[in-house]
């Protein structure tokens, strides 16, 4: 299998209307949006993209209508993470059937299982399909159960399509020992920064970042991004410093304070469903504050 | 001016005698080794000096051999931590006395103490002596207790000896934040690694780090600091991939695995006080093969 290199990819949020539904034709101009702005490849719907709030029919509508749109412009990486090992494993398949390029799952909701049962989950999801499986290494957004190197050694020899770590664990031990041991198992084994802190994990060899911010400032996202995989890691420390602003900013509201942030920026996705509430007027009024003090985004585009 | 604690600089163990007490002429050989094999700096007794174990007289008594071995060659400072705060405040106004360059402290050891806490004990330590004084950061080991970017900010406000943090979380995010609040307000702030993880920090902003290795490998240590100085990230991260897998061969049972190893590159340096393990035959033999399986025996300087 020639190895697919994801590049940038974006992570959009998902445009609820107000009675809370899906708004199909606001997620279509997102797309477009995002492929205008310098997407490499897109992946949904991620935790951005309120995946656990879909139940199971709209996510497979919401990620067909997005292959629809795409129309084999860019890549999609469908996120397939289920609390339930067979649950995954069968949105990993109707993924596959319907055209997506890659699939990405994270370790079971709730269960904090240990590190056999993890191991088990994912070979039966990345077993279900052939195309390239991710592993989403998310350790402070799944109450801690981490992957560790040596279950991705045991993952590789199990299974022939596991191309690499998306990882949000941010942590340097467990990034090194990753890629010092699996490329010499799997010399194509990818490391991708799992949001835009890039810097460290492209000095240690992250070629590919998903990018959740992507949608508040894709210019800045697109040149951290360049700069990494250049290996300009100096000159890449300024655009990080801004990014780790905007990160700050946002990251106390959650998907709220994405939503609230696009809206800021001239691209209102409505708010999170339940039980996600949006933010309260001083928090809002603190983030605007926060963004109108970086610098950096006043580059970026505003409305559509 | 550029902060005087930079490059990879050497914690010594602490030599003991078959009986556990302390070995000062080991001591005092052991500092000239890491003096006259690159040491940018001095710093003890961290933990991996057994800086818990030792009495404070005797962290007193080893405090003035290091001044005094050294003799101005390099800096040396002074880990102060300690269970009481009270000792802690002596241990600084100790290494005073003696003639040390810098103390390094800790957040406080158990009571998972609030923001405001740390604040209050960093403000009374700073003001309590005219060195400066370097902060320590290592949640992990502290059940998340952290010195967050914000305080850093306040501290460095605040107190004109504050000077720079041993930053052990090894977090992309955790890094960074501290690093970009502490460096736009004081350029000239220290940041360094706990280990040698040199290869994800100094295109954040990192300097240098304390040492792990640096007994067992000094040559290794001072090539990696060189490669990520330069920017040569390919030679970076094979040394790093080098340094870092000796990090988790040693943080197994820290550092009773690196007393062992001394004594296979013929620097022995006695047994480990309880309830730290001491290295067993078995465990020094495969601490050997696996420091002849990465070259190191080859490489590094054998005996004193």
């Amino acid at each position: 299998m020639p190895a697919f290199q994801p590049g940038l990819v974006h992570t959009p949020v998902t445009p609820f209307t107000r009675e809370g539904t899906l708004d199909l034709d606001l997620y279509a101009k997102l797309i477009e949006f995002h492929i205008g702005q310098g997407a490499d490849a897109l992946a949904l719907p991620m935790h951005a993209g309120e995946s656990v709030s879909l139940p199971d029919g709209e996510r497979r509508a919401l990620l067909a209508y997005a292959i629809k749109c795409v129309n084999g412009r860019k890549p999609v990486i469908a996120h397939v993470s289920e609390t339930g090992t067979g649950i995954a494993a069968a949105l990993a398949r109707h993924a596959q059937e319907i055209g997506a390029t890659a699939i990405v799952a994270t370790t079971p909701y709730y269960w904090t299982p240990p590190p056999a049962m993890v191991l088990e989950h994912f070979a039966q999801i990345g077993a279900a399909v052939e195309i390239p499986f991710f592993l989403y290494n998310a350790p402070e957004d799944m109450q801690g159960t981490k992957v560790t190197a040596e279950l991705c050694l045991k993952l590789i020899d199990r299974l022939g399509n596991f191309a690499g770590v998306v990882d949000l664990s941010l942590d340097w031990q467990f990034m090194i020992e990753l890629m010092t041991d699996a490329p010499q198992r799997r010399p194509a084994f990818q490391l991708l920064a799992g949001t835009e802190l890039m810097v460290s994990a492209g000095a240690i060899g992250a070629t590919s970042m998903f990018a959740p911010l992507a949608g508040i400032a894709p210019k800045l996202v697109r040149t951290l991004c360049d700069l990494c995989r250049d290996q300009k890691l100096f000159e890449a420390r300024a655009a990080q410093e801004a990014i780790a602003a905007l990160r700050q900013a946002v990251k106390p509201g959650g998907v709220a304070g994405l939503k609230a942030a696009m809206r800021a920026m001239g691209r209102d996705c409505g708010e999170p469903r339940p039980p996600v509430l949006p933010l309260d007027a001083v928090a809002h009024q603190k983030l605007v504050g926060e963004l109108d003090a970086i610098a950096a985004l006043r580059a970026e585009p505003r409305g559509w | 001016m550029p902060t005087k604690f930079r490059g990879v600089m050497q914690s010594p163990v602490t030599p003991l005698k078959d009986d556990f007490s302390l070995d000062l002429s080991t001591f005092e050989r052991l500092l000239d080794f890491h003096v006259r094999t690159g040491a940018t700096a001095i710093s003890w007794p961290h933990h991996k000096g057994e800086s818990l174990n030792l009495t404070i007289s005797e962290r007193k008594l080893f405090a003035e051999a290091a001044v005094r071995v050294v003799n101005g060659r390099i800096p040396v400072t002074i880990h102060v931590s300690a269970l009481a705060v009270e000792d802690t405040m002596e241990l600084a106004r100790h290494a005073q006395r003696v003639g040390a360059d810098g103390i390094l402290a800790i957040t406080p050891y158990f009571w998972t103490p609030s923001l405001a806490a740390i604040h209050a004990y960093f403000v009374r330590l700073c003001s309590s002596i005219g060195l400066p004084v370097l902060s320590y950061n290592s949640p992990s080991y502290l059940a998340g207790v952290e010195i967050t970017g914000d305080l850093m900010s306040r501290l460095i406000e605040q107190l004109p000896n504050f000077m720079g943090v041993k930053e052990a979380s090894f977090n992309s995010e955790k890094f960074l934040e501290i690093s970009r609040a502490a460096l736009s307000m004081r350029p000239d702030f220290a940041m360094l690694t706990g280990v040698e993880y040199l290869l994800p920090s100094v295109p954040l902003g990192g300097v240098g780090s304390y040492s792990a290795a640096g007994s067992i490998c000094p040559n290794l240590c001072s090539q990696l600091f060189d490669a990520c100085i330069a920017g040569d990230w390919p030679r970076a991260r094979e040394l790093q991939s080098k340094v870092s897998w000796l990090w988790l061969l040693f943080r197994d049972q820290y550092p009773s695995s690196l007393k062992g190893g001394m004594v296979m590159m013929g620097r022995p340096v006695g047994p480990t006080r309880a309830p730290l393990p001491t290295a067993t035959k078995e465990r020094q033999a495969y601490v050997h093969s696996e420091l002849a399986r990465l070259g190191i025996l080859d490489t590094e300087p054998h005996g004193w």
